[in-house]
């Protein structure tokens, strides 16, 4: 038995071991100054000067700063409303019997099957003409209801003992103030898996931000990044392409090494990307 | 009129000229593509802090836009939104379609109003961009960059095998030849290709277009949108040299192969030959460790090379404050000095003619006989392929070029193919005009 | 009110009106309104729009559009759609079996709680951190023919250098490959958490019954892995769909169509072609693909989501 364990960590380790080459070469790229159009461009053996020549570059020739504010408006603010949307709705349907609930639910359901990338034609239609086109607004839109993020508080409310709600509202309080402020403390580790997997889901969007903005002041990482190596692409400064492939990977990787576990069980615990 | 009446007037004048001034900077953005991000972009950015300088009354903001391809989706997004930016750097080729749907505005009037005649406009510039820069007889760009593609040739290989770099292949039987020696093998594995060239999509029919037309072949009726050649036998036999040079020859990988893959070929000694831009020139002049040259298109039946790069236009849907501010930047950046700087740092030749008789253009071609080497070949160089749609058309081409490139179809079928589909996506243009009747 | 009196375990059972005495459909109806605003927005009334937009006809160069069938036509006649829902199909088979295969193979490896295990397993689970249009940057010069990374290193074991992103016949496979390298990890941490679900007592039974390891798989792990892996399936398949970012950046559907898929056809009559008509067409057939998938997979979901309770 032992043995066989054994012999599946190796393989696994050997699995593992191609699964980082990518990121392994991208560091290797960018440390290096000078390494493009160099005949050890591909090796994975780290030799030669290191330095970060290749990040200056790619710093100043891509437009980072902004991209790093937009992303971050970006994700912050489609948070923010989808905190308030999946909040209030999840409470609806965990705790109140009205007419139609199942079949609301279905239909709240569905669009986790229809992201806003699928109906891209009509979306980018509805966000003009909302006068949101070419804005982080309208990048957001769409994304307001999180229908996943609906399931999940349903979840997370229905674990909560009736108790606690039921002596806010016999002390008179409102719906909303319960939910505020009794509900909603004891609900944060549902939110807080949804909000990491809210942010990394948003961060890393392209398609969908690609094609409803047009002006480069409104750019996220994904979409500036992919301009910046088409750009540099056309000779292939691969060091300078690796520096800002770097830049733009780094966040969420940190984040994630930092705080793995938190993640690992939001990821798990929520079930969507 | 009394003299203290033409006084009044003459003061009236003065003083609204003033205020005119004294207003707020007209705002204007300007959309550019550079191939290469970084240096050229920056350079830009500078060309444009110094008009700012001079022009007090206009702010330019200048907005680097990615590709051709991609600043002409942004363009056309700005302008289908209703805020278009004020000037574009369009890709040559896009200006006819621009002009077809109305998108951009015919030049003519506000070049009048500056006092010049159209036609004289266009004799500021080369006559092989003046075809792609007017549409129905209207001027629609002022052409900026442009180029041709050149044949790089690495000097080192051609001594190795025994080629004088002072005399490279001229005709297409001598790059075959050339070629042939060139390409190193060991044992199944190609060490060396002879040739390689961009085959991407929008370069590969850029450069077809050229072999046809050195073939002997027009491509595509240039005084109307609605008509292409490819099933034409120049173009077939264009496209069956490059099947030859991959397949019978076997001095050119099979498959398509993109800039990143051609650049690094070339700089990696991996190949002798490549196809590429002038426009790139700076670039592999910057990376290009071992010595290299640059050369004419080698030529089948006749010289001809398609032109490339791009024209300034104003897109529709600009205010006349824009239009007048994005004219003044256009006049600034196709006059010699400027032209002529943009053309020693990138690589493109300037359109402008006048800048060839600037000393510090004749004392840069005398240190760099390979910039030379453009501007000679624009004796030959004839007008971009343009059409309605251009890019659908373009690409039922390019898909069929590059299924013979990997070696899953023959040249006749596959142009019979692309023919085929290119008037089903013209069809609708075509019925609107040459097959429109009188009732 | 006081949160002293909220903590507090009361003794009535019974659920109790507020002191409004709201009917409880219009508090649900106030409570839904938001997310419901927004769902009717971007989901629904797009749905409806789209499929109006399909059956309206406007050719190059007529004043008025109207209704019309015509685009469904020209989509079906359009070699390029044929060749895309192909591709779709392939590419969908190609990244669900392998990536769930090799997750559920890194799970069963990688679920101890060692040091090492879980190195491993983060290193596996990077890939979904970064967003595809960085891995597709990466993945440019991997598969640089000759002097990319993937060649140079086949070049010790003797093979020449491949056009994988330029030959027709292996560009979707370096597109696949990609996919399953970014997705792998996110799909095995739902089995490590669907392993750790499975009690050790139906292992030790079984064990003490004399089945071996693969008997033990079959018959109790996969099976009782069940939901996890028709919600995995499901997810699977979504992004299948959804996911192109590489396609966009890196083969633009080229080399001859080959990586052409459902969704870059329809991101390419948008924007490329300014064909709302086409595209319109072509996003109604695949909303009508997901939400029959929707049907099937609506099960899986609940089971899926609701595992961990």
């Amino acid at each position: 038995m032992k043995s066989g364990r054994a012999l599946a960590l190796l393989a696994a380790a050997a699995a593992a071991l191609l699964w980082a080459i990518p990121f392994v070469w991208m560091l290797l790229a960018a440390f290096r100054p000078n390494v493009t159009g160099s005949e050890d461009l591909a090796s994975l053996v780290p030799t030669g000067p290191f330095g970060l020549a290749n990040f200056a570059e790619a710093w100043t020739s891509g437009h980072f700063p902004l991209w790093y504010l937009n992303t971050i408006l970006l994700c912050a603010g489609i948070l923010a409303v989808q905190c308030v949307t999946v909040s209030l709705a999840g409470y609806a349907f965990a705790r109140l019997r009205f007419p139609l609930r199942e079949t609301v639910f279905t239909l709240f359901l569905l669009q986790i099957l229809l992201p806003p990338v699928v109906l891209v034609v009509p979306n980018l239609t509805m966000i003009t003409q909302l006068g949101l086109y070419d804005s982080l607004l309208g990048i957001a839109a769409p994304y307001c209801a999180s229908a996943f993020g609906v399931f999940l508080m349903r979840q997370t409310f229905r674990a909560i003992p009736r108790d606690f709600e039921d002596a806010a509202l016999t002390d008179g309080a409102t719906r909303l103030q319960t939910i505020r402020h009794v509900l909603l403390p004891l609900a944060r580790p549902g939110l807080v898996a949804f909000a990491i997997v809210s942010v990394t889901s948003h961060w890393n969007e392209f398609l969908w931000p690609l094609m409803a903005t047009s002006s480069p002041q409104r750019q996220v990482l994904t979409v500036g990044l992919a301009s910046f190596t088409s750009g540099a692409e056309s000779g292939g400064e691969w060091g300078v392409i690796a520096a800002g492939t770097a830049l733009v990977a780094a966040p969420l990787v940190v984040a994630f090494v930092l705080f793995q576990r938190r993640f690992v069980s939001s990821l798990v615990f929520t079930g969507l990307k | 009129m009394s003299l203290k009446r033409l006084f009044a007037a003459g003061a009236l004048t003065v003083s609204l000229g003033f205020a005119h001034a004294a207003q707020a900077a007209t705002d204007i953005d300007f959309f550019f593509p550079v191939p290469v991000q970084g240096k050229l972009s920056n350079e830009m950015q500078r060309i444009v802090e110094q008009f700012n300088t001079a022009h007090p009354e206009i702010h330019v903001t200048a907005v680097y836009t990615g590709t051709y391809d991609d600043t002409n989706l942004k363009t056309r997004a700005g302008v289908q939104a209703g805020h278009p930016p004020a000037l574009t750097l369009m890709s040559a080729n896009f200006i006819r379609e621009y002009a077809i749907n109305n998108d951009a505005i015919p030049l003519d009037d506000i070049i009048v109003k500056h006092g010049m005649k159209p036609a004289d406009f266009l004799g500021l510039f080369w006559p092989a961009l003046r075809d792609n820069a007017t549409e129905n007889g209207h001027v629609y760009g002022a052409p900026f960059q442009n180029s041709t593609p050149i044949l790089y040739y690495n000097e080192a290989a051609f001594k190795e095998v025994g080629l004088d770099p002072d005399h490279p292949p001229a005709t297409w039987q001598e790059w075959v030849d050339a070629a042939k020696k060139l390409t190193k093998r060991d044992g199944n594995n190609v060490t060396r290709y002879g040739v390689e060239m961009v085959t991407t999509y929008d370069t590969l029919g850029w450069l077809v277009s050229g072999y046809t037309m050195s073939n002997g072949g027009q491509y595509f009726n240039t005084a109307y949108g609605g008509e292409v050649y490819y099933n034409d036998p120049t173009t077939i036999g264009a496209v069956q040299f490059l099947d030859d040079l991959v397949h019978k020859h076997k001095v050119m990988p099979e498959g398509v192969t993109d800039a990143n893959a051609v650049a690094n070929a070339f700089f990696t000694g991996r190949a002798a030959m490549i196809v590429n831009s002038t426009g790139a020139l700076s670039f592999v002049r910057d990376n290009m460790k071992q010595p290299f040259r640059v050369a004419f298109i080698p030529r089948a039946m006749r010289n001809a090379v398609p032109i490339g790069g791009a024209s300034l236009i104003i897109p529709r849907g600009n205010s006349p404050e824009r239009q007048e501010a994005a004219w003044t930047l256009i006049q600034y950046l196709i006059s010699p000095e400027i032209a002529g700087g943009w053309s020693r740092f990138t690589g493109y030749f300037a359109p402008r003619v006048a800048a060839y008789d600037l000393p510090a253009m004749r004392d840069f071609l005398a240190k760099n006989p390979d910039a030379k080497v453009a501007i000679d070949q624009i004796a030959f160089a004839r007008p971009w392929f343009a059409t309605f749609n251009t890019v659908a058309v373009r690409k039922a081409l390019e898909d069929q070029v590059q299924a013979v490139l990997s070696g899953r179809i023959h040249a006749p079928e596959a142009m019979a193919n692309a023919q085929k589909a290119a008037d089903q996506i013209l069809r609708p243009y075509v019925e609107r005009t040459a097959l429109d009747m009188p009732e | 009110m006081s949160l002293a009196h909220a903590t507090a375990a009361p003794a009535i059972p019974m659920r109790l009106r507020t002191r409004h005495a709201t009917p409880v459909a219009a508090t649900a109806a106030l409570l839904l309104a938001p997310s419901l605003f927004f769902l009717f927005a971007f989901t629904y009334w797009p749905i409806v729009n789209v499929a109006i937009r399909a059956l309206t006809e406007q050719r190059f160069g007529e004043p008025t559009p109207h209704w019309g069938s015509g685009n469904f036509a020209r989509l079906f006649d359009d070699p390029h759609f044929a060749v895309a829902a192909c591709n779709s199909a392939v590419y969908a088979l190609g990244t669900i079996l392998p990536a769930i295969a090799l997750a559920l193979a890194f799970a069963l490896a990688l679920r101890e709680s060692s040091r090492l295990a879980s190195l491993l397993r983060t290193v596996v689970v990077l890939p979904l951190l970064i967003p595809l249009v960085a891995a597709a940057s990466l993945f440019v010069f991997i598969f640089l023919p000759g002097g990319g990374l993937l060649d140079h290193y086949l070049a010790y074991l003797g093979y020449g250098a491949t056009n994988w992103l330029g030959d027709p016949s292996l560009a979707l496979g370096a597109i696949i490959a990609i996919t399953v390298w970014k997705n792998t990890g996110y799909y095995m941490l739902f089995f490590l958490a669907g392993l750790a679900g499975i009690p050790e007592e139906y292992h030790e039974a079984a064990r003490i019954d004399g089945a071996r390891g693969l008997t033990r798989f079959r018959r109790i792990t996969l099976p009782l892995l069940g939901p996890t892996l028709a919600f995995v399936g499901v997810i699977a398949l979504l992004n299948a769909l959804t996911q192109i970012d590489h396609v966009v950046t890196m083969t633009q559907g080229g080399p001859s169509d080959s990586t052409n898929m459902l969704l870059y056809y329809i991101y390419q009559q948008a924007e490329q072609n300014s064909d709302p008509g086409l595209a319109s067409a072509a996003t109604v057939l695949s909303v009508g693909v997901l939400l029959a998938l929707s049907a099937v997979s609506l099960r899986a979901l609940e089971h899926g989501l609701h595992y961990e309770s």
